[in-house]
This record gives structure tokens, sequence and C-alpha cells, in this order.
């Protein structure tokens, strides 16, 4: 009992930096929220759509390339995030995609794919063959509604809630891809914390903890609200 | 549909490979002969060194730790709660630690900035042992007890049992924990840049900072240093998976058997 105590309080103890201070309550750069809120929304989407659908195709192929294909899909997890984000910036800027927000969004997907693909495909193993064999006879739009998304809606949230925490945690890709053109929270709050403002970074601490949290007690209702929703129709 | 999508993120997943391609491009005209010579880049190399392999290393002891003692005991409060550090942005996590440690109503026993980087070391360890958990957690959950239960038969010392019985099944998620996290600590900005000091700083923020100040834009450094380094945490990847390739495979068919 101490030691699962002393674990948890060790766990919260950082929690306790946000009551030290009173936050402000203002929101300079509402610009800022809405192109985070879009890149979170889009790169969450994208995410979702491309994991799943890879790591369907590993499960049930039988193709001579998915070892290689499978190494090169997890490879860039084991390639440092600002040795990717450098060379990104020389092929964008070759492309002159460098300040736009179809930069921002290809340097975010590279970060964040790799680890989507990882969860996804750890979750179809979980769900495993023999349960999504039958799945295969029905067309793509009803196997999908009917069966993957019951089946693999909370590896979806976690597919969201994990593009959300590390598009979050972007200071430098955005800044560097976007030129300081595309402002997000994170890179508005950058300034906030390097600053002596103290409420204010603290406030906008609460709205880099807030998004997350949000996002998964969305998804959570979202998810539950479909599942009961197709139970419904199937009876 | 499924096909244009597999086709898809095959394409995205190649951008990190044509990515070095580049850097070894841009790489081209740097001295390094003045490269490795120069001191500001040889401590922040040796930081480096130092704040990934505490910070790996004992966030892999911890997460490993805790899943073991998570599954062995069934603490199911414990288990989601571990978990909530890794829902919290790194850049909060940093401003998190930087409050608890500066001088302004934080506890105060460090310094939020200083030279031995104890807070940024903090600060990985708190966002990174959740992961580790999470990574061993599913390992333990499936482990298969009667090896353990074999070793304690044999009277096996607790290190023994768990050498025997455990760790060999340990391995995989093990090198995959390490090398994610040597990657992803060894070369980042975000954390360092608000946790750490002006000299030495670590490779990431030199790097950026030299690559985003108008005094150096025209340098080469940067790219080669992160070229550099990528083929240093490549070779590392390559060499491990490859040494413990036949006991990785070997265990792989006696599970399924």
């Amino acid at each position: 009992m101490i030691r699962q105590v002393l674990i948890i309080s060790l766990v919260l103890i950082p929690f306790v930096s946000l009551f030290l201070a009173i936050p402000a309550i203002e929101f300079e750069n509402r610009e800022a929220i809405f192109h985070s809120i879009g890149l979170i929304v889009l790169l969450s989407a994208i995410n979702v759509w491309l994991a799943t659908a890879f790591a369907w195709w590993l499960l049930w192929t039988e193709s001579k390339w998915r070892y290689i294909l499978e190494w090169l899909v997890f490879l860039p997890l084991f390639i440092p995030m600002l040795a990717t984000l450098f060379g990104l910036y020389l092929i964008l800027a070759e492309a002159g995609l460098i300040g736009t927000y179809i930069g921002v969004s290809l340097g975010l997907l590279v970060v964040t794919l790799p680890y989507s693909i990882r969860l996804a495909y750890n979750g179809m193993a979980v769900i495993g063959r023999p349960l999504l064999e039958q799945a295969r006879l029905l067309p793509m739009r009803r196997r999908f509604v009917y069966v993957l998304f019951p089946l693999f809606s909370r590896t979806m949230r976690t597919i969201a809630l994990f593009t959300t925490v590390i598009l979050l945690s972007q200071f430098a890709l955005i800044q560097l891809i976007g030129a300081g053109l595309i402002p997000t929270v994170t890179t508005e709050l950058y300034q906030s914390y390097a600053g002596n403002n103290l409420s204010l970074a603290l406030s906008n601490t609460w709205m880099l903890i807030f998004f997350p949290v949000l996002i998964y007690f969305l998804l959570s209702g979202w998810s539950r609200w479909m599942v009961r929703m197709l139970k419904g129709r199937l009876q | 549909m499924l096909r244009s999508s597999v086709a898809l993120t095959i394409l995205v997943s190649l951008l990190p490979l044509a990515a070095l391609v580049f850097l070894g491009v841009e790489s081209i005209g740097t001295d390094w002969r003045v490269l490795l010579s120069d001191e500001t880049w040889r401590d922040s190399l040796f930081t480096t060194f130092y704040v990934v392999s505490v910070s790996t290393v004992l966030s892999l002891i911890l997460g490993t730790w805790f899943a073991r003692t998570v599954v062995k005991k069934g603490w199911h409060l414990t288990s989601t709660i571990l978990k909530i550090p890794m829902f919290v942005p790194h850049i909060a996590a940093a401003y998190l630690f930087w409050l608890l440690f500066s001088g302004s109503g934080g506890i105060g026993w460090i310094e939020a900035n200083e030279r031995n980087y104890a807070t940024v070391i903090l600060t990985y360890i708190w966002k990174e042992t959740p992961f580790v958990f999470l990574m061993m957690l599913g390992t333990y959950e499936q482990l298969n007890r009667s090896y353990v239960e074999t070793a304690k038969t044999l009277q096996l010392s607790p290190l023994d049992q768990f050498k025997h019985g455990e760790l060999p099944f340990l391995i995989k998620p093990l090198l995959d924990s390490t090398w994610i996290l040597v990657a992803f600590i060894s070369f980042a900005y975000e954390v360092p840049a608000l946790l750490g000091v002006t000299y030495p700083k670590l490779l990431g923020v030199l790097a950026y900072e030299r690559l985003s100040t108008g005094l150096y834009l025209e340098a080469t450094e940067p790219y080669a240093v992160a070229l550099v380094w990528t083929c240093l945490v490549g070779i590392g990847v390559f060499t491990t998976y490859f040494f413990t390739a036949s006991v990785r495979r070997r265990i792989e068919r006696g599970v399924r058997r």
C-alpha cells in the first residue's frame, strides 16, 4: 500500500505546479488556437486512416515485401526527430512549401505516422485474425462501420491522443517549417515560457494539458455513442 | 482504396530516408577537421551522452519495474495513473518541472536551470517511464509464469530468476524502447532549450540554434552533426538488433510453440 501511494505521489507531484500561481484568463492569439485545432483534427484523421489501413494490410498480406515494408514504416522511430526535421526542411524548401500550412502538416504527419502505425499494428494484433476473418467478406464500408470501428475504436482514440500530444510538443518543427508564419498554441506559448510572464505561461500550460484531455473525453463519448447506435441498428 | 492508402503510407515513410539523403548532400561542404576540433560541439556531445544515458537507463529500469510490479500485484489504479504523464506534451511537462524547481514558489531543492541538467533528466524520466511501462506491460501480461516457477523450484536467487525466467522475453520490447528513447531524447530541442543552460548546450539545441540564427544561416555544421548523430544511432540499432537476432528468433519460436 505504501509503495503504491509513493509511486502515485511521484507521478502526480509535477501537477502541483499548476496551482502555484493564478493563471491569466486571456488568449491573445485566437489564430494560434484555430490553427492548432485545425491541425489536430486534420492530422488525427489522416493518422487514423493511414495507420488503420496499413495495419490491416500488414495483418493479411502475403507479399514477399512485407518484412521490408514493415521495417520501412517503423524505421523513422529510430531517426532522431530534429535530424528528420533538418532534412525535411531542405526537401520542403526545394518544393517551395516552407511557411505553408501544407508544409507544416506534412512535417507533422512524418513525425506522427510511425507511432500511429505501431499503435494500430499492436491493436490489430490484439483483436487477432480469427475475429476479423469473416469481416473480409463484407464490402469495405460495412466492414469498417460494423466490425472494425466497434473493435478498434479504443486504438483509434489512442492514435488521435498520441497525435495530439506529439503535435502539441512540437515547437522547433512548426517554427522552422512554418517559418514563423503558422502560429500554433505551442509556438505562442514558447514565447511566454521564455519570457517572465508567469501567469500567462501557466494559463498556456493549462491549455496544453486541457487539449489532450478534451480530445480523450470527446472521442470516448463519440465512440460509445456510435457503438450503441450500431448495436441498435443491428438488433 | 486500401492499396492507395498503403502506397501513401509508404511514400510518407520514405520521406525521413529522403531527408537523410538531403542532409548528406548538404553536409558535403563541411570542414570535418574544424567541426571535430570545435570545443562547443565537443562539450555538447559529452553532455548529450550523459543526459541520454542517465535518462534512458533510469526510464528503462523504472518502467520495467513498474510493469512487473503492477502485473504481479494487480494494481489497476496505479497502472492507470502511471500512464497519465504520457498525455502531457513535453513542453508542458518541462514547464511544470521548471515551476517546481524554480525559486519563486517552487520546491527549490535544485535550480531549474543548472549545469548538471538534473531537471532535464527528471522531466525525461517522468515523461518516458510511462512509455516504457506501456511497452513492458503487454509483455508481462502475456508472460508464461511457468519459467519463473521452474527457476523458483530450482532455488535460484531472485536475480537469477529474473535473468532466466523473464529477461529473455523482455529483450525485444527493451531494445525497441531503448532506441526509440535514445533517438527521441538525444536530438531534441523543446525540453533542453527551456530547462538547459547556455553552456554546454545539448546537441539538438545547439544545432537548431545554429541553423535558425541569422549569424550561422550559411553554415553546414548543423546538417553534418544531425547526419553523424543519426549514423551513430543507426549503427547502435543495427548492431544490437543483429547480435540479438538469433535469441529473439528462438524466443519467438518457443512462445509460438
